[in-house]
């Protein structure tokens, strides 16, 4: 298992590297950059900019100072649109936010969702059942853009009960409705996903053996089925975790929270390239450690996955 | 008193072509320590009615007549004290050992919970019993193997550890369904070997359900044969193999190779088993019967003497 993880770990060296150069390269690749305008500068003027920012340089000798800096300093190097920002400055700021009402947004998922899905599964075909479901699908249809304006129409506007966005660091008023928009429909995705696990898990011979061994329903569902009937669910949460992270940035944009997204988004309208370079690298580190995270409790309950390590 | 007794028992399926006719009609009764087989071939209802038994029947089922336990009517018991029964009194061995374990618990969980559920064990007192029921059904390394998972264990050994199951509480009545249909014909040998000493050691009666006749030919001490969800020939099962009374067990024989007859063709017989949608009325195996007369397609036969069967022994083929 160390050994495992630790492979896993080296692994993130190579993979990295790869990112770097082709995300480089694409966005140079891509036209204009972070100093054209409407109104072009004087040559002199851009020639100053440029060497400020080391652009003047040939593209390999860019790429190599920056992973230097990167490597030597942990330095992801200045904005290039932002003035007197580097982007170091940017992710310790956004990213605390982001990674906040993401978690609780993550939690909501799964203290709502699995348990719904099982009292789904356990009441199948009852009304129960029938409204789990009619709910889940009617919630999942909900992307969070559509969402959260109506949660802010309703608990801003006509009840006055949550602040409309803002995050006054990271208090639990401002933290509900962003994780909440977030997390609905993946909720409801989960909800469904267990529901159907739980079902087939049930119908599985070993649960028939579990009933000839006379143990209560509760015993059964509890020791027996819900292990492996969770094992699709954390199949789905990593990647969705990892969604809701990368994709908070509507949900930046509309409450304000000052979270990673909208740089993102600023970052790619004024092609500021270490900007979006620096988050590209953040968001595949994130990825990674929940991909291994995954993994890891995959082997956690599942003993044959564990004995193939 | 018996056992076990079951009288008119009849399942049937709610199903979306209608109500299928499982088990018609079929009683039986067995002492302690008996030794009984149900043989049948795939679609007989022999697996139903140990589920039947046991209360496990799949929820579209419904069952009719009388299952008697020491008395007790398991089909009208309340669902905790049918638990009380499971495992502790009667216990099931499942055909495929590959799926009837649990992947996610280790053994000695699997086989702890039992004694720890019906004889309020502790942890360490179950463990110790996981060990010597384990070391019963001949689990090499045993004390080893406690914290094994059921895919470190090959197909045979998973099937002793079912059966370690099984015994675990030293229950009165095993069902054992199809117990090796499901391994190698060696392995098959060394499980019958096995289930016929526990069953030695403990006195227990055991319900033995195949379609084998070489499984029931060297451990059984009375089989019934079943066909169309109903009992054929009920007989001890030395006379079941020197003089069946049936033309359907005689069908069955002749499809059964003997080391002891030297070349003889085997012959299958010929049409395909019923359809149980509608309620029998008549000889079930009538329109495969090669002794069949036009009386046999109208009005059930009655049991009598140990067969279902219309024409006297003297005139069957």
């Amino acid at each position: 298992m160390f050994n495992y993880t630790l492979r896993r770990l080296l692994t993130v060296i190579p993979t990295l590297l790869v990112l770097i150069v082709f995300s480089f390269y694409l966005m140079r690749l891509a036209p204009g950059g972070p100093f054209t305008s409407e109104k072009p500068l004087p040559p002199a003027v851009m020639q100053n900019v440029l060497e400020r920012y080391g652009m003047d340089q040939p593209l390999y000798v860019q790429l190599w100072t920056y992973i230097k800096n990167i490597v030597f300093h942990f330095d992801f190097g200045p904005s290039f649109a932002q003035k007197d920002r580097t982007v170091n400055d940017v992710i310790v700021q956004g990213f605390p936010v982001t990674l906040t009402y993401g978690f609780w947004s993550a939690v909501f998922v799964l203290v709502l969702g699995i348990p719904l899905g099982i009292i789904a599964a356990l009441r199948h075909n009852s009304i129960w059942d029938y409204t789990m479901t009619g709910l889940a699908i009617f919630s999942q249809i909900f992307p969070n853009f559509v969402l959260a304006p109506i949660l802010v129409l309703l608990f801003t506007l006509s009840w006055g009960l949550l602040p409309g966005g803002g995050w006054n660091g990271g208090q639990w008023e401002y933290i509900v409705m962003p994780a909440i928009a977030l997390g609905t429909s993946y909720m409801a995705g989960v909800a469904r996903l267990t529901r159907g696990s739980m079902l087939e898990v049930l119908n599985a011979p070993f649960i028939l053996t579990a009933r000839a061994k006379g143990l209560p329903e509760r015993v059964i569902i509890w020791r027996h089925a819900l292990k492996p009937a969770l094992l699709p669910t954390l199949t789905y949460m990593g990647p969705v975790f990892v969604y809701m992270i990368t994709g908070s940035v509507f949900i930046d944009v509309f409450f304000s929270t000052g979270g990673i997204g909208q740089d993102f988004i600023d970052g790619a309208y004024s092609r500021d390239y270490s900007m979006l370079l620096g988050l590209a690298i953040l968001y595949s580190l994130l990825t990674f450690t929940l991909n291994l995270m995954l993994d890891l409790m995959y082997a956690w309950i599942d003993p044959k996955v564990r004995s193939s390590l | 008193m018996s056992l076990l007794s079951v009288e008119d028992l009849q399942i049937r399926f709610r199903t979306g072509d209608g109500l299928i006719h499982a088990v018609n009609d079929v009683s039986f009764d067995m002492a302690e320590g008996q030794k009984l087989a149900l043989v049948g071939e795939s679609g007989s209802g022999k697996s139903q009615i140990a589920l039947a038994i046991m209360g496990l029947l799949a929820k579209n089922a419904e069952v009719a007549g009388q299952v008697r336990f020491d008395g007790r009517d398991l089909l009208s018991l309340p669902a905790s004290q049918l638990n009380a029964l499971r495992a502790a009194q009667i216990a099931l061995i499942f055909q495929d050992p590959m799926s009837s374990l649990n992947p996610y618990m280790t053994i000695e969980r699997q086989l702890g919970e039992i004694v720890e559920l019906h004889e309020g064990a502790s942890r360490a007192d179950a463990r110790k019993r996981a060990l010597e029921v384990m070391e019963a059904v001949r689990i090499p390394d045993a004390k080893n193997r406690l914290k094994a998972y059921p895919h470190e264990f090959s197909g045979g050994m998973r099937q002793r550890i079912v059966i370690a199951m099984a015994l675990i509480c030293r229950p009165r009545l095993i069902l054992a369904d199809e117990p090796t249909t499901a391994l190698d014909v060696t392995v098959q040998a060394q499980i019958m070997a096995l289930l016929d000493e526990i069953q030695r050691d403990l006195g227990t009666a055991v319900l033995l359900i195949t379609h084998d006749l070489g499984v029931v030919a060297g451990f059984c001490d009375d089989t019934m044969v079943l066909y169309g969800g109903r009992v054929m020939e009920a007989a001890p099962t030395t006379a079941i193999f020197d003089a069946p009374g049936h033309p359907y067990t005689r069908g069955l024989l002749r499809a059964v190779p003997r080391i002891t007859e030297g070349d003889v063709t085997l012959s299958a017989i010929p049409g395909s088993p019923p359809n149980q949608t509608a309620a029998p009325r008549a000889c079930p195996f009538a329109p495969r019967c090669v002794d069949a007369i036009p009386a046999c397609h109208d009005g059930l036969p009655e049991f009598r003497e140990g067969r279902a069967c219309i024409r006297p022994v003297e005139e069957l083929t």
